[in-house]
């Protein structure tokens, strides 16, 4: 319990500390993607050539990769901390950190592969 | 005579590795009594296999916590006018989290461990010196900053019982734990080694719970916060090469 | 005496906020949306695949959104996104010893914050 070789100083403040401060630029960048999509274009959604347009800025593009990278990083570092409260062995927690390790970059090499390609249309 | 309210108390009740179940008992009590109260008559006159922890009577020992109508309580300060109503039910059942030893009783043995691996201290000093105690002393000519008070925490258990990380993992350090390396002062690295895991203030939820029920105004989420600002600032400082808590302790 | 067999505790009893206070509500709030917020995201980044097929799937997919049911649920996750995010700020405050000893106001607060928020975004989102 106390004594358990899991216990390495550290270990936990890494992780939340990424997901505090994801989560604080989340609050800036979700709130600009909510008003750009929701308020400011005709009709409230944006069309796929509002789209390209938006994309064709790269101070966009850049925020919006840097949205999709800290939103995908905080999503998976909160479901992994609700998990963490099932109790998994040390085995099951390994798996869980490999698997989202690896959706959270399958996530993030999509979506900037779909923002590239977006923006190229332009 | 005074006013006597008629009641179903229903006991949680276990025994060994039976099944928890509720036992119902009807009890005429005032208002004015305490929870307690109505316990220790359900064990004096209906039913004396009843165990629970009871010691001080005045909030001082932290023996008698139990959960009252679901929520965590000090049952020697609890009225029963206050949880309940005439002709209404009051529903006892032991703190959650802890292993029950029989029926309202729970073991705290890993409180008390945890308590003394964090150094939590038994008596704080008294930061201002205010008083006629001092002020006598003063005129005697003698030392006034010797005078101490025991420390808030009276282990009672009750934070652990509602906290949300407690409710999922044994291995979670824990409100009252992490309240007294708060309490202790420098957190030095054997401290550090218990607190700044992912089993101490790391896996806190913020649910600020444990304070709302602390009898003491420990204010075990407070502590934790600030704790946590503690560690972070360590860790600056480590970056940069300054002195942390511990080495300035040295 | 009369004995009352109970059932086994419920295994994420830690979503029952009887008798609990503000801060517990704050924390239960917090993971509904946050793991709303993931379903979200997830069917989010599926639906802005249809992008890279050119505009004629993609706004033809759009003109389904436009149904209430989607509006609905487009507000939703705005008042969602408000909540977990405006909550989670105080959370982080807090873990820097700001806020501790008001964290009850300031989440009362940031929530009349949401509310109104969320009451003009849907406004302005019904009404076009």
């Amino acid at each position: 319990m106390m004594n358990s070789r899991k216990m390495i100083t550290g270990e936990g403040s890494g992780l939340w500390l990424l997901k505090a401060f994801s989560g604080a630029l989340l609050v800036i960048i979700l709130a600009i993607h909510l008003v750009v999509n929701h308020l400011v274009y005709e009709g409230g959604v944006m069309s796929w050539q509002d789209v390209v347009a938006y994309y064709q800025n790269p101070v966009i593009a850049g925020m919006e990769a840097v949205f999709l990278i800290s939103v995908t990083a905080h999503a998976l570092l909160g479901l992994r901390g609700i998990l963490l409260d099932l109790q998994p062995s040390d085995a099951m927690l390994a798996w869980i950190n490999r698997l989202c390790t690896v959706i959270g970059i399958a996530a993030i090499i999509y979506g900037l592969w779909l923002l590239l390609t977006v923006a190229s249309f332009g | 005579m005074s006013q006597k309210w008629s009641l179903n108390i229903e006991v949680q009740r276990q025994k060994g590795q039976e099944q928890p179940h509720f036992d119902r008992f009807d009890l005429e009590i005032s208002p004015d009594a305490t929870v307690l109260d109505a316990v220790e008559m359900i064990w004096a006159f209906k039913d004396c296999s009843l165990c629970f922890g009871h010691a001080c009577h005045h909030s001082t020992c932290g023996a008698c916590g139990m959960r009252v109508n679901g929520v965590e309580k000090l049952t020697c300060i609890t009225l029963i006018g206050d949880v309940t109503q005439n002709g209404g039910t009051i529903r006892l059942q032991p703190l959650r989290n802890l292993p029950v030893v029989s029926d309202l009783v729970v073991d705290l043995t890993p409180l008390y461990h945890r308590m003394a691996q964090v150094k939590h201290p038994s008596v704080h000093p008294i930061e201002e010196n205010k008083g006629v105690a001092n002020q006598q002393t003063a005129q005697q000519g003698e030392s006034d900053n010797s005078y101490t008070r025991l420390a808030d925490c009276i282990e009672c258990g009750l934070c652990i019982s509602v906290c949300p990380a407690a409710m999922t993992s044994p291995a979670y350090v824990g409100p009252a734990a992490l309240a007294g390396a708060h309490l202790a002062g420098v957190i030095d690295q054997q401290i550090c080694a218990i607190v700044d895991t992912k089993n101490g203030v790391w896996r806190c939820h913020s649910a600020y719970e444990c304070s709302e029920v602390c009898p003491s105004h420990v204010q075990p989420a407070h502590r934790i916060m600030q704790m946590r600002r503690q560690l972070l600032s360590q860790r600056i400082r480590r970056f940069f090469g300054l002195q942390t808590f511990h080495q300035r302790k040295q | 005496m009369n004995r009352i067999f109970q059932k086994p505790d419920n295994a994420i009893q830690w979503f029952d906020p009887r008798g609990r206070q503000l801060g517990y509500l704050a924390f239960i709030l917090n993971r509904i949306t946050g793991m709303g917020l993931a379903l979200y995201l997830l069917l989010h980044l599926i639906m802005l695949g249809k992008l890279a097929q050119g505009p004629q799937a993609y706004n033809s997919f759009i003109e389904t959104v436009h149904h209430p049911v989607f509006l609905f649920g487009e507000l939703l996750v705005i008042f969602a996104a408000l909540i977990h995010g405006l909550n989670g700020f105080r959370i982080i405050l807090n873990s820097f010893g700001i806020g501790v000893e008001k964290h009850k106001p300031l989440f009362t607060v940031l929530m009349i914050v949401t509310l109104l928020c969320g009451i003009y975004f849907a406004v302005r989102m019904i009404a076009r």
